[in-house]
């Protein structure tokens, strides 16, 4: 009965944030994902290389919605978009003929990866699983998938991040770095 | 003292709407539950609560020396001694210095008919009941006759926290601290360890 008891919770929701902070992680976000997309269409369009990801909305919700969060400090951005990626495109290239394993196999593996190097990032479960199930375009790009998209997203998203989660008086990005 | 009235030095409970409060009153989303938030808070309470108890031991805060008496020591001596030093009790010794009984303030009660209780307050109460009482009888005895026997002591490494729960548990207000032959060395007395936890703020 206990482990019925346990799926019934038991506790509550923390409090939703003011407005300003609504307003502060719309903004960082706004400029996180235009700059990460304006670099995708302008100017890696006609290069075969590609920037924007799935997975840097969820980054998004993350390094500027949530800024207190272990999940959302830079080891965790960078580290677990990296290792998840590493671990996607290997998870394709030995694997791809069983689309639905390899699928299965990257985000079980990235997310155990994660958690073994301290880098937990849920975004990361979304690039793993992009390197199997992605385009042509995405799949053509093998290890280079690693630095771009993940780590160069990744990269700007920071940068975007840092500059604009710390303009606000009693906000501050990150936590720790390392 | 029976068991219910030894109060365990638990941390303020704190309710889930107390965390609420406080993470409101924090800018941002704070990503952990409240209930998660209190179990990590009584944890490391825990842990807290013994480093502090451990942070020093009785070497550190006993005083010394020990205003003791001997066995023989008679109880006029016994009682100048105390009301001299202003102390309410203290260790006493055999020929050879060791530790063997404690003579407070609560054994002469008892001779002065405090049957109940050991306190002054008994004693007053018994001498109105029985039209004046006396401690004549006590004029030629010992230490030795009335101490309280054997002595409750505790080695110099002992944690403040061990002491804090014998002297609560056994009742006492001063532990004799011997080497492992029984000589005295200190006395912690419960002033002592109110200055200590003082110590650590």
């Amino acid at each position: 009965m206990h482990y019925f008891k346990k799926m019934l919770g038991n506790t509550q929701s923390p409090p939703g944030v003011a407005m300003s902070e609504v307003l502060w992680s719309w903004l960082g976000s706004f400029l996180g994902i235009a700059l990460v997309a304006l670099v995708h269409y302008k100017l890696l369009d006609r290069t075969g290389l590609v920037m924007i990801i799935g997975s840097f909305g969820a980054s998004a919700v993350l390094v500027y919605g949530a800024i207190r969060s272990p999940l959302a400090q830079p080891r965790n951005l960078i580290g677990g978009h990296m290792l998840s990626a590493a671990i996607g495109v290997t998870a394709f290239q030995l694997i791809g003929g069983q689309p639905w394993l390899a699928a299965a196999l990257a985000v079980s593996t990235a997310i155990a990866v994660m958690h073994l190097t301290r880098t937990l990032h849920p975004p990361g479960g979304a690039t793993a699983l992009i390197a199997v199930i992605g385009s042509d375009a995405v799949h053509k790009l093998g290890y280079l998938y690693i630095l771009i998209p993940a780590g160069l997203g990744a990269v700007v998203m920071l940068i975007v991040a840092l500059l604009v989660n710390n303009l606000a008086q009693n906000r501050r990005y990150p936590e720790f770095w390392w | 003292m029976n068991a219910s009235n030894l109060r365990e030095c638990a941390p303020v409970e704190i309710s889930d709407s107390d965390v609420m409060a406080a993470m409101k009153s924090m800018q941002g989303y704070i990503d952990i539950t409240p209930a998660d938030f209190r179990e990590v808070y009584h944890l490391a309470y825990a842990l807290a609560k013994e480093r502090m108890m451990a942070a020093f031991k009785a070497s550190d805060i006993m005083s010394t020396p020990v205003h003791a008496v001997r066995t023989d020591t008679d109880l006029i001596t016994t009682a100048t001694l105390l009301a001299e030093k202003g102390i309410s009790g203290a260790p006493v010794t055999d020929d050879a210095g060791r530790v063997v009984g404690v003579i407070s303030e609560k054994d002469f009660f008892r001779q002065m008919g405090a049957s109940q209780g050991e306190t002054f307050m008994a004693v007053v109460a018994h001498c109105l009941k029985n039209k004046g009482c006396a401690a004549t009888p006590m004029k030629n005895r010992t230490a030795g006759d009335i101490m309280t026997a054997p002595a409750i002591s505790a080695s110099a490494e002992v944690t403040i926290g061990a002491i804090s729960a014998l002297l609560m548990e056994k009742n006492i207000n001063r532990l004799p601290i011997v080497e492992t032959d029984g000589h005295l060395v200190g006395i912690v007395t419960r002033s002592d360890l109110v200055n200590a936890f003082c110590m650590l703020g």
